[in-house]
């Protein structure tokens, strides 16, 4: 055992007591006792603090004298998701939370609440416990979500994902020629809103439920992608498997003609900003589209 | 300030009458008209979003003082015979009227992809942030506001052939000419 005798107290920092239930039904899975583990009721005792919720002013100054209190070495596991983000109370007058802004987290356990599952997996790996059938325990239950992982071969970058999140988990970085799409895994709530939206089926929320992690800006999955440099202006505007995506589609769905494509595709390659604000680009813009209104209106009269 | 409602109402409650397919109508820009004064931005900011804001406004005037020729231009929607930004909708929240002919947009069915943005030669649809999604010309149901308040007639509601000759004639023609 990597901590001799773990003695672990439960703080209750404000949460919704979701988490304590979770937590509780620990003892319904594995006879906690014969691990090694104890309960114990003051923090003088402890050496490990367990801390659901996301700390309110009451229990600001309180949660601060337990840290104190506890034996070290002092481990700080800081269950659900109220820990790393506040969670549903975040931006709530009385929050002082997230845990870590109060005292050093050691190791995040997500979830609202997380499954008693992966509380004791988290455990198990942090205290260096051994659980027979974890595994298993582990793996999310049939029609339940796991993590959302993107796939960097299909996703194309267009950041639909980041505009539907409801938590803001997923972060949308511009890095020199590159975009980069985080899946962050403090924020994610997993809703599978992102797996609805993506046009090209990139992100998937998979089985797997390992959802405890000891960095809190650490991201769960993500895409690197090369962003198409403006043809008028130079500067990097948008991910190319985007501008290759819509002129994908562009063709499947509408009859082109090759001028009309080789246009299509210029337009492509041209920024926003430059599309909107030049008067030459946008004779170039009108002509492609009366070219393409001509064609359709003239089959028509012809036929 | 976040959010942006239409100051008159909806369609029906304004009194518009939508036209049958017979009269399907569109607007054209004449760049010799203009005379910049951007009338017509003010007119679609208020009547989308209730304020003056030109950022809003779905319609966008150019002017370039150092060219020759045609020192003015507009971005606005064509409501395309077969428009791009329809057919790169992933998930379909732009549509072709039917019975009137506009490119018409569904709000709670976009996802902000950005994909009209980006595809649209001209990038009429823009992003609005305060509503995370993309916006674009509605044809105010309508009565455009930008023709109602343009006094040189650069704006004009036409029918849907006369439009096509119009651009021909101005953006093909003019092309070969050069």
């Amino acid at each position: 055992m990597g901590i001799q005798a773990t003695r672990i107290y439960r703080f209750d920092a404000s949460g919704c007591n979701g988490c304590d239930i979770e937590v509780l039904e620990i003892l319904a899975l594995v006879p906690v006792a014969e691990l090694g583990v104890e309960i114990v009721e003051t923090p003088k005792e402890a050496n490990v603090l367990l801390v659901t919720g996301g700390s309110n002013l009451k229990s600001k100054g309180e949660l601060e004298s337990a840290y104190a209190a506890i034996q070290e070495p002092r481990l700080v596991i800081a269950v659900g998701s109220c820990g790393a983000t506040m969670g549903i109370f975040k931006g709530g007058y009385a929050m002082t939370g997230p845990i870590d802004a109060i005292v050093p987290v050691d190791l995040y356990i997500m979830g609202c609440p997380p499954r008693p599952q992966v509380i004791l997996g988290a455990l198990a790996d942090a205290l260096q416990l051994k659980v027979e059938g974890l595994e298993t325990l582990l793996h999310t239950p049939q029609g339940f979500r796991g993590d959302p992982h993107v796939d960097q071969g299909k996703c194309i970058g267009c950041g639909a994902c980041a505009n539907v999140c409801p938590a803001d988990a997923i972060e949308i970085v511009e890095s020199g020629t590159e975009r980069l799409v985080r899946f962050m895994r403090k924020d994610c709530i997993f809703c599978a809103s992102c797996q609805e939206v993506c046009p090209t089926e990139a992100v998937e929320l998979h089985a797997g439920d390992k959802a405890w992690f000891r960095k809190k800006d650490a991201s769960m999955s993500e895409a690197r992608l090369q962003r198409r440099p403006c043809l008028v202006c130079g500067t990097p505007f948008l991910p190319d498997a985007q501008m290759n995506w819509a002129m994908n589609r562009a063709e499947e769905k509408l009859e082109l003609g090759t001028g009309d494509r080789s246009k299509l595709q210029r337009s492509l390659n041209i920024c926003m900003q430059c599309r909107r604000n030049s008067i030459g680009e946008v004779r170039e813009a009108k002509s492609l589209l009366a070219s393409l209104a001509s064609r359709a209106s003239g089959s028509g009269a012809r036929s | 300030m976040s959010g942006c409602e239409r100051a008159g109402g909806a369609a029906w409650e304004v009194g518009y009458v939508v036209p049958s397919q017979s009269d399907a109508k569109v607007i054209v820009y004449e760049p010799q008209l203009c005379t910049g004064c951007r009338y017509c931005e003010v007119a679609c900011a208020v009547w989308h979003c209730g304020r003056i804001d030109v950022a809003q406004s779905r319609i966008r005037i150019l002017f370039d003082e150092a060219r020759t020729a045609e020192r003015y231009s507009a971005v606005n929607c064509q409501h395309c015979d077969d428009p791009i930004c329809c057919a790169v909708c992933p998930p379909e929240a732009l549509h072709k009227d039917e019975k009137t002919g506009w490119v018409m947009q569904n709000s709670s069915k976009c996802v902000g992809c950005e994909m009209c943005i980006v595809a649209c030669p001209l990038s009429v649809p823009f992003f609005d942030a305060a509503l995370n999604v993309a916006v674009k010309c509605d044809f105010c149901f309508g009565a455009p506001e930008c023709v109602k308040h343009c006094s040189s007639g650069a704006l004009r509601v036409v029918a849907r052939e006369d439009a096509v000759r119009f651009n021909e004639r101005l953006f093909l023609s003019a092309k070969e000419e050069q």
